[in-house]
């Protein structure tokens, strides 16, 4: 990982500088908007500053507003890494200071891992009715951040259509994840079928700011036991950030392989064949 | 990465924690000092134990063991720790990842609307399976232990 970009910090500042002055005028405009409430169906979906910080920086990339450029946008991508550890630090002392709570949620905290496996069992089946051959291994194995990408790469290889379907839904992810965690967690609030410590550790699947979206709306859906619900978030964020990488290793793709080789017989030709070839030339 | 740099740029996010924290929740400026500082201290221990420790867990595992560490019941300093860093309201760290986040994925903006509708449904039928197949989990064991 040690990578000198830079030859020294003021170097790094200098070809920076624009990134930080932007992030300080999204900052002060996005948390100036502050928190909207907007009703849908069940839930509803929450809307935090952090939204529109996500969403301003993407149309200044090199693709709308242009104003970074590719280095730019790689630059930034370090950054995401250095500015999430005093939220992630803010967690762990929240887990500290309910650390009765967190030692009594002990064993699903550990087992929950195993629940981030439902993907395999909900988006498998419906990637093979799609016509999606062995992308649909990679798509679907995980939620696809970016040490599952790793493993898929290290695994079948840069080029293979394995890590075709994982990049596809780490940018799909990417996108339009964070807002869509938060609205999952007020939509499975209002089910009523999860207790909020349940909803609180399910937020923690790997990916640092899918988490905070999610836990951001279930402070607000139940502000009582908001200090326990960011213990315990933080706390599966954690778990899932160390074991993650042997559960896809060991348990998630062997998993995602049984059931392909034996979903894909049965259900893989009944779409039709002409949609199989299509995703397949659709270019990374 | 030196460690001067990672200061220095530690030093911005914390600049944008406080930012956010007044800006979003009026909290002034010295107020947020002492729990910004204690996040960034500890971030930047996590930064050192990642560099020096033999077995390689991401940064923010450090993050996250370091902050339970100093405000579990045994830590001498656990009172002012939480004292201070409660004054950070805990979305207010998040609006500078998520202009750093934002910007960092500027670039694959196309590539993202080549995906097609199935890519599209088929992540969203990715993030509910992970999360709902969690906390059903959670759920489950949670009644069983009786910790619910």
């Amino acid at each position: 990982m040690e990578n000198y970009t830079y030859c020294s910090t003021k170097e790094r500042f200098k070809a920076e500088y624009k990134i930080y002055i932007a992030a300080f005028i999204m900052i002060i405009i996005a948390d100036s908007i502050g928190q909207i409430k907007l009703p849908i169906g069940p839930g509803q979906l929450l809307l935090f500053p952090i939204f529109y910080a996500l969403l301003l920086g993407i149309i200044q990339g090199p693709h709308v507003l242009k104003i970074f450029n590719e280095k730019e946008v790689k630059a930034a991508s370090k950054l995401v890494i250095i500015a999430i550890c005093p939220f992630v630090a803010k967690l762990g002392i929240s887990a500290g200071s309910n650390l009765s709570e967190v030692i009594s949620a002990g064993p699903a905290l550990l087992l929950q891992e195993i629940g981030n496996l439902g993907t395999i069992f909900l988006a498998l089946p419906f990637a093979i009715l799609l016509g999606l051959k062995r992308e649909a291994v990679g798509a679907t194995h995980s939620i696809n951040r970016e040490t599952n990408l790793a493993l898929i790469s290290n695994l079948y290889g840069p080029d293979s259509d394995e890590m075709r379907g994982s990049l596809s839904i780490y940018i799909v992810g990417g996108m339009i994840g964070t807002i869509y965690f938060g609205f999952l967690a007020t939509i499975c609030a209002a089910t009523e079928l999860f207790h909020p410590y349940a909803l609180g550790m399910a937020s923690g699947v790997g990916a640092g700011i899918m988490m905070a979206s999610a836990t951001s709306s279930l402070v607000e859906i139940y502000p009582a036991q908001a200090d326990q619900i960011l213990a315990l978030a933080g706390m599966s964020e954690t778990i899932s950030g160390i074991t993650g990488i042997y559960v896809g290793l060991f348990i998630a793709i062997p998993l995602c392989n049984k059931l392909y080789n034996f979903l894909e017989p049965k259900i893989g030709n009944l779409w039709g064949k002409s949609q199989k070839t299509q995703l397949k030339s659709e270019d990374m | 990465m030196r460690y001067k740099e990672h200061i220095v740029l530690l030093l911005i996010v914390g600049l944008g924690i406080i930012t956010a924290n007044f800006v979003g929740f009026k909290v002034a400026f010295l107020e947020s000092l002492p729990g910004t500082l204690i996040l960034l201290g500890i971030a930047f221990i996590a930064f050192i134990l990642s560099k020096l420790l033999p077995f390689k867990l991401p940064i923010v595992a450090y993050c996250s063991i370091l902050g339970l560490l100093l405000a579990c019941p045994i830590s001498p300093v656990a009172s002012y720790v939480i004292e201070a860093t409660s004054k950070i309201n805990f979305t207010a760290p998040l609006t500078i990842v998520g202009a750093f986040a934002g910007i960092s994925i500027g670039s694959e903006v196309k590539t993202f609307a080549k995906q097609g509708w199935k890519m599209v449904i088929l992540g969203l039928l990715v993030m509910t399976g992970t999360f709902v197949g969690s906390a059903f989990i959670s759920q489950i064991v949670l009644k069983l232990t009786h910790a619910i």
